[in-house]
């Protein structure tokens, strides 16, 4: 008996294998994003002697003085550039300063006066405070720069102006997928309709169009609109020729051109859920209700539009979602003004070289996506679709 | 675990790695466009042919991303790659790139002073400044500072991504001397100052990324007026299009060769370092793509109409040579207020 239990245990772990693999491929770089954002090795390992110093006192004294030039000291040359690159981030000027300290640490009186006479910069509380925050284990250095919450020099916390730039674009990134989720849905609902509902041909045409669209690389659809919109672009052309503005209008490099841009790449993923809907619903229902004496547009409202929404619902989502992380047709087709924040996570990862700063703000718009997801299951819930009344899927 | 994501970050370019291991090609990075068209006729075709060797290309586009990823996987992938000054040094620091030893490289005595660094051979000069194009501009511009006339040019206007270039530039429109440049910008009065000649023209400009952006909104009349590199624009001219490159207060820099730290073939790539540094070779690359030898030979055996578009001699009399020390020191302080800025 135990034994063809065993058996049937190994069966099920079997069953249950792709599904774990999944989970863990899923979570685990989930999980070392995450770790990225926080984890200080590369800086606490290299100092030893100071870290357990400031862990036993609070005082930069010199004994403190004394363990940062052993610690330099004992750093091969290339560790401290790399160390002096990461205080950099913070303070400039902290690479030099870190590097040539290093070189020359034999000559320099372990003593918080002869690191001061040897370069001034380190009389500066700055200086050490750079130090001591960042030879910890843990760093919350990247979640305060992106929340621009940092801790005053006197105890508590503060926010300087200016330093909530990345909640700025975290903020300017949910606006601009707004307004290009409203904007596909308004125009994706028509052609869902008539995909769903016309005539084979009309069918055929609509469901071909989005189709080639939906094939087509983004960065050519995207380059499409550059040539579209630019100044000297097709439209401007045509709307010189027919006399209706004399100057060419700024309809690239802003908002106007993003979100058009954004719009068209993300048209179909509106359109294709809207039309598996549509197609669902019985063309019965609204005879029936135009021959109980509704109108055309009553029974529109109350009979067709309310059916609908599950599939306006999951193509907005899909489009808000996929409009959150778009990096390429901002930069193309934006203004400065109109970059997203996964511009931002290229830029430190591949200029910047700060991978910390780059999780924290990719974790940003994965709480965003989060968000997003328990709105729409709230709102699921308040609408009152579930699996019992839902009828269509 | 935390390296995770860094290996994932690669796993194409090991990928690459893996298929080619053993005796590969000699791989070379290099910025791509005609830049590196160039660089293929006059070095790597040559080079390879005499050793009797195959060579690879790929792309780079600045930063230290593929360097620190190749260091930490142990999986090089590249054997030579082409770098701005800020990014060599840092890389060069860090151990990223071998450390060679400049008695093995042939030529040395004839390069600019400025070409010789630690862990780079200093080989292509570039020239950053104004453009514009002749068709659209009307009167054309004669000073840095006429790209903040909008009364008299008004429309938008291109600048590089980030601080780095533009902060100098802007500070010699407003009047600075180039020698002067980084002494003003290495204090916060100079930083403001800098930020407040860009405020009166922030809502006309608009960033490029790559080098190529600001030849095309020039040619498509999307700017008045561009931040640029002169070679593009040479290149531009000869294509046939209306565009020039002003010579006022432009800034120079210098571009290196480097190796990878532990590059499979770096026998092989240090052998292509003197390659690269001889006069005749140099003047055929800049002869194509005209961003300057630092073979100070080379403009002489160019023909003169080709060497008066280098960033070379009179060119650059009113010019800045680009300081790497200034920005691997400043450059995440100011690249914050610069995003800051951009975003307000």
């Amino acid at each position: 008996m135990s034994k063809a239990r065993s058996t049937l245990l190994a069966a099920a772990m079997l069953l249950v294998l792709p599904i774990a693999a999944y989970v863990a491929l899923y979570l685990l770089p989930l999980v070392s994003i995450g770790g990225l954002a926080l984890d200080n090795g590369t800086l606490s390992e290299r100092f030893p002697t100071l870290s357990a110093r400031f862990n036993d006192s609070a005082g930069v004294d010199d004994a403190a003085a004394a363990a940062l030039l052993a610690d330099l000291q004992a750093m091969p040359k290339k560790d401290r550039a790399e160390v002096g690159r990461m205080f950099n981030q913070e303070l400039g000027g902290m690479r030099s300063l870190i590097i040539d300290t290093g070189n020359k640490a034999a000559g320099i009186a372990p003593t918080v006066a002869g690191l001061t006479a040897f370069n001034a910069a380190w009389g500066d509380p700055a200086t050490w405070d750079v130090v001591r925050r960042n030879v910890e284990p843990i760093t919350w250095r990247h979640f305060q720069k992106a929340t621009g919450i940092k801790p005053a020099p006197g105890g508590g916390y503060q926010m300087a102006a200016g330093d909530d730039i990345y909640l700025r674009i975290t903020l300017r990134t949910f606006v601009i997928s707004a307004q290009v989720t409203l904007l596909t849905l308004l125009l994706g609902y028509p052609l869902a309709y008539a995909a769903a509902t016309g005539t084979p041909r009309v069918q055929a045409v609509v469901l071909m169009a989005v189709l080639l669209s939906f094939w087509t690389s983004i960065l050519v659809r995207t380059t499409a609109w550059v040539v579209l919109l630019q100044t000297n672009g097709l439209l401007n052309d045509f709307l010189i020729w027919i006399h209706l503005i004399t100057e060419p209008l700024q309809l690239i490099f802003n908002r106007f051109g993003t979100v058009v841009a954004m719009t068209h790449v993300l048209l179909p993923f509106a359109i294709l859920p809207m039309i598996n809907v549509m197609k669902t619903i019985p063309a019965a229902q609204a005879q029936a209700s135009r021959s109980l004496g509704a109108g055309p547009v009553e029974t529109f409202l109350r009979v067709y539009f309310p059916q609908s929404l599950r599939g306006v619902a999951v193509g907005g989502g899909t489009v808000f979602i996929l409009a959150l992380g778009f990096y390429v047709t901002p930069a193309l087709t934006g203004g400065p003004g109109d970059q997203m924040l996964s511009y931002y996570i290229a830029d430190f990862v591949r200029k910047g070289l700060n991978w910390g700063m780059a999780s924290v703000l990719s974790l940003m718009l994965l709480v965003c996506v989060i968000a997003m997801v328990v709105t729409g299951a709230l709102l699921r819930r308040a609408l009152g679709w579930n699996r019992a009344t839902g009828g269509t899927a | 675990m935390f390296g995770y994501m860094k290996l994932a970050a690669v796993s194409a370019a090991a990928l690459m790695a893996a298929q080619a291991a053993g005796a590969r090609d000699l791989v070379i990075a290099s910025w791509g466009g005609n830049y590196q068209d160039a660089q293929r006729g006059a070095y790597f075709e040559p080079f390879a042919k005499e050793k009797g060797i195959a060579f690879t290309e790929t792309t780079y586009l600045g930063g230290l991303a593929e360097l620190k990823t190749m260091a930490e996987t142990g999986d090089v992938t590249w054997d030579l790659v082409i770098a701005e000054g800020a990014d060599l040094q840092v890389a060069c620091d860090e151990g990223l790139l071998e450390e060679f030893d400049w008695n093995a490289i042939t030529g040395k005595d004839e390069l600019m002073p400025d070409a010789v660094r630690p862990c780079g051979v200093g080989n292509v000069v570039i020239g950053t400044g104004l453009a514009f194009n002749k068709d659209t501009v009307g009167e054309a511009p004669t000073s840095l500072a006429d790209f903040f006339n909008t009364e008299k040019w008004p429309g938008k206007r291109g600048m590089r991504t980030g601080p780095m270039f533009n902060l100098e530039l802007v500070l010699m429109a407003d009047g600075v001397a180039p020698s002067e440049v980084y002494n003003v910008l290495g204090t916060p009065e100079g930083l403001d100052r800098a930020f407040a000649k860009l405020d009166t023209i922030k809502s006309d400009l608009q960033f490029w990324d790559a080098g190529a952006q600001p030849v095309e909104w020039l040619a498509a009349n999307n700017v008045v007026m561009t931040v640029s590199y002169n070679a593009r624009i040479t290149a531009a001219k000869r294509d046939g299009k209306p565009l020039d490159f002003l010579w006022a207060n432009p800034i120079y820099s210098i571009d290196s060769w480097a190796i990878p730290a532990n590059a499979p073939n770096k026998d092989l790539a240090l052998e292509f370092l003197s390659y690269v540094n001889d006069a005749s070779r140099q003047a055929a690359f800049s002869a194509q793509m005209p961003y300057g030898p630092t073979n100070v030979n080379a403009p002489g055996m160019m023909k003169p109409e080709d060497a008066a578009e280098l960033p070379a001699g009179k060119n650059i009399e009113t010019g800045l040579f680009f300081s790497d020390a200034f920005w691997t020191d400043h450059k995440d302080a100011i690249t914050e207020r610069w995003n800051n800025w951009v975003t307000q």
